[in-house]
């Protein structure tokens, strides 16, 4: 890849007086469903596949990186140090520090956004942000019951304390307790959630069901013409995500039966086709700052401008578990000067269709920009041909902290591609969280 | 609320076992329908001369009550709430209940205990309770009065720290079928009908629920039990205590700062095992985060109310 010339840091970045920070390249291991290909891999194994594949790619062998920074949604207590000891088994110089980072399924924008803070502040010339996920080698944790009596087990001194934090046992605390995508605090599953938004915002089954057949064809066209060929390392004999779909149909996608919000009847429109998998895989991107990009002759595909997090209160009813996002951008819009026009590509994380469908539908709404946002007029409409254009979430899977990586890497090829423009991305996470960014041609 | 003055105190050594208050009153209910004393009829014990039945002049205490926070951790634990050095409100109608239940098995008061139903609390969380503290509680009978399907009564308990009222709670409990000598029943009211609102969660509960409940606070009350217990007390099958539904609320309802108030009317039983329909938001007009709350609970896809209540910080 040739090195782009540099351009002068956005206004906004001057002004703040922070150098610019360029995302450089991604790598990633093609995202598979659940309980499939990468059934025996750990996140370890993954986020290492997905290092490896990126150490490679730009030749960072024997490199002391500034600091390496990802994490995992769910994750087994024995990798307290996942993101160091995967960074072990890589080629990095093993002087590289590494740190864990864990905000749901924005964890992978926290990590880059953090990370790319830094570079701007001149702490740090390179990093690399991640994630990764794994629903089939998920930790299994012993019952609650189970736990407390081992753990009492192991605190009895005499016979007589063990006898008695052994009588504590109950047969059906056997049972193991497998995590979930349920909300501790409302017991319903991200997907009831959802239903709820998709429902109080009039979504159609049909609007749904076209932004998934969407996802399909622009992440299979993506492919055809080979645009992920310096973004993905094929892994245990898979090249490409295997949710992908290039042939479905609209008549498929309709004819699947509601999976979430059946509670409400006739207006249940979520379906398996419409909701992304349980997936797994790991991503990666490579940041640095100018200097570091052009001493080490690699490319630099684009600005990472900013970005911006946001919760709402989900447990109280006051918003729905995915909105945030629709709360994040305008205040990111406000602080860069932008509208919400002014994007060449919108990547908004198909968590679910619903989730993007309610989100433009919020922006578009005048009553939910002026009394929910506190604007004076909506943020208004975007043109829906720039919308996830290489497919997401929906197509590729969602191996729930690695979808940032994959979303930056690929709207950072996007712009550099283009060669002028900016993207802006949005990112739900479970718990009423978001993360958003833009990012900036180069 | 009444004072003490007109009220013959009687003080219990220690918060009594509700096993064995169950235990009497089990017998206490057998004895009258052995004498052939039926509820809703004739003349018993706490009659006075004019036939009017009337409650005990009396209130029973427990002067000093401490803390065990091992049970207050697995109280905490049960409802999902963070284990915190702060006395959630239900935990304290928990410590007092025993008292209550003393006052509801005493020779004179008037009404069976066991088929009472639990209609509705209100509760004044005068402010924070911390674990350590030496707490105090009387509690007695008061308002008799009739309801449409019966005879309904008030028992308040009171628990003090230090001389102050920190924490005051009005049960509320029909016996059914019960008529007050002297006194009609008033019109059963129109039902209003219940519109479920949008759900913001849902209660998944095992059907060893009551037991755990009873496991920490210590409510042993049969029909909350197992489902033979339950059908031996004439129930379909057991239901949910309705303080562990209102523990449940309040875990995610209750302010996180300061005194409060909270009420729970309670519609219908919650059959185990179960799946409740939960919401809770701002009452009308409300924006500060920790206003006034309102919350209900439903069955899982259902129009059958099961309780509704309020959260208010003072």
């Amino acid at each position: 890849m040739a090195t782009s010339t540099s351009s002068a840091a956005s206004p906004s970045q001057a002004s703040q007086g922070v150098r610019p920070v360029v995302v450089i390249g991604g790598n990633r291991i093609p995202f598979a469903r659940s309980n499939g290909a990468y059934a025996d891999a750990s996140n370890q194994d993954m986020l290492t596949a997905a290092l490896d594949g990126l150490v490679a790619r730009f030749g960072l062998q024997g490199q002391r990186i500034g600091a390496v920074a990802a994490g995992a949604v769910l994750k087994h207590s024995r990798d307290f140090n996942l993101v160091r000891e995967s960074v072990l088994g890589t080629a990095l110089d093993p002087t590289t520090p590494a740190y864990d980072v864990q905000m749901a399924c924005a964890t992978g924008m926290e990590a880059i956004g953090s990370l790319a803070n830094k570079i701007k502040l001149g702490q740090l010339d390179s990093a690399i942000g991640g994630g990764v996920d794994t629903t089939s080698d998920a930790p299994i944790a012993v019952s609650e019951g189970l736990r407390r009596v081992l753990l009492e087990l192991a605190r009895a001194r005499t016979p007589k304390q063990r006898l008695a934090a052994l009588s504590k046992f109950r047969p059906k605390d056997l049972a193991p307790h497998a995590p979930g995508t349920g909300e501790p605090r409302t017991g319903l599953s991200m997907g009831e959630h959802q239903a709820l938004t998709t429902a109080a915002w009039g979504v159609s089954r049909e609007a749904q069901d076209e932004l998934a057949l969407k996802s399909h064809h622009n992440l299979a066209a993506a492919y055809e013409r080979n645009f992920f060929d310096d973004l993905i390392t094929e892994y245990r004999g898979v090249g490409r995500d295997n949710n992908l779909r290039p042939s479905t149909t609209l008549e498929k996608l309709g004819s699947l039966k509601p999976a979430f919000g059946r509670d409400l009847g006739d207006k249940a429109t979520m379906t398996a086709g419409n909701s992304t998998p349980l997936t797994d895989g790991a991503s990666s991107v490579l940041l640095g700052s100018e200097e570091f990009a052009r001493a080490n002759d690699l490319p630099m595909l684009a600005n990472f401008v900013d970005f911006e997090a946001a919760s709402v209160d989900f447990v109280r009813g006051k918003e729905g578990l995915l909105m945030a996002p629709a709360y994040a951008v305008p205040r990111l819009l406000a602080r860069q000067g932008l509208t919400l026009q002014d994007f060449d590509f919108y990547e908004i994380h198909e968590a679910f269709a619903g989730t993007v469908l309610s989100t433009l539908a919020a922006w578009e709404d005048e009553d939910f920009c002026r009394n929910k946002l506190g604007l004076d007029a909506p943020l208004g409409s975007i043109d829906r041909s720039k919308l996830n254009v290489a497919g997401s979430s929906l197509a590729a899977g969602h191996p729930f902290a690695a979808t940032g990586g994959r979303i930056v890497a690929t709207l950072a090829k996007l712009l550099h591609e283009k060669g002028s423009g900016r993207g802006l991305i949005s990112v739900c996470a479970a718990g009423g969280q978001g993360v958003v960014a833009v990012l900036e041609a180069r | 609320m009444s004072g003490t003055a007109e009220r013959r105190c009687i003080d219990l050594p220690e918060v009594p076992a509700l096993g064995g208050i169950y235990a009497a009153a089990v017998k206490k209910t057998a004895a009258s329908r052995i004498g052939g004393v039926l509820p809703g009829g004739g003349r018993r014990r706490g009659a006075d001369d004019d036939g009017r039945w009337q409650l005990p002049a009396v209130e029973h205490r427990v002067r000093r009550l401490r803390v065990d926070t091992g049970r207050l951790t697995r109280y905490q634990r049960l409802m999902g709430d963070t284990v915190r050095e702060d006395l959630p409100s239900v935990f304290v109608h928990g410590l007092a209940f025993p008292v209550a239940m003393s006052v509801m098995v005493d020779d004179g008061f008037p009404l069976p205990l066991l088929g009472m139903v639990h209609l509705s609390n209100r509760v004044e969380h005068l402010r924070r309770i911390r674990p350590g503290e030496e707490l105090s509680v009387r509690a007695w009978a008061e308002d008799l009065r009739p309801h449409f399907a019966g005879a309904q009564v008030d028992v308040v308990a009171e628990v003090g720290a230090g001389g102050e009222a920190v924490w005051r709670g009005v049960s509320t409990y029909l016996a059914k079928g019960v008529d007050l000598p002297g006194r009609t029943r008033p019109e059963r009211p129109e039902k209003p009908v219940f519109t479920a609102p949008t759900r913001t969660g849902q209660w998944r509960l095992a059907a060893d629920t009551g037991r755990a409940y009873a496991g920490v606070l210590g409510d042993w009350n049969p029909i909350h039990l197992t489902s033979l217990s339950a059908r031996a007390l004439g129930m379909k099958r057991h239901i949910a205590h309705g303080m562990y539904l209102a523990g449940r609320a309040l875990a995610g309802a209750a302010p996180r700062e300061g005194g409060y108030e909270w009420g729970i009317e309670f519609a219908s039983p919650v059959f185990l095992p179960g799946t409740v329909d939960f919401s809770v938001a701002d009452a009308e007009g409300g924006a500060d985060p920790y206003g006034t709350v309102a919350f209900t609970g439903w069955r899982r896809g259902a129009s059958r109310e099961h309780f509704s209540g309020y959260v208010a910080p003072r």
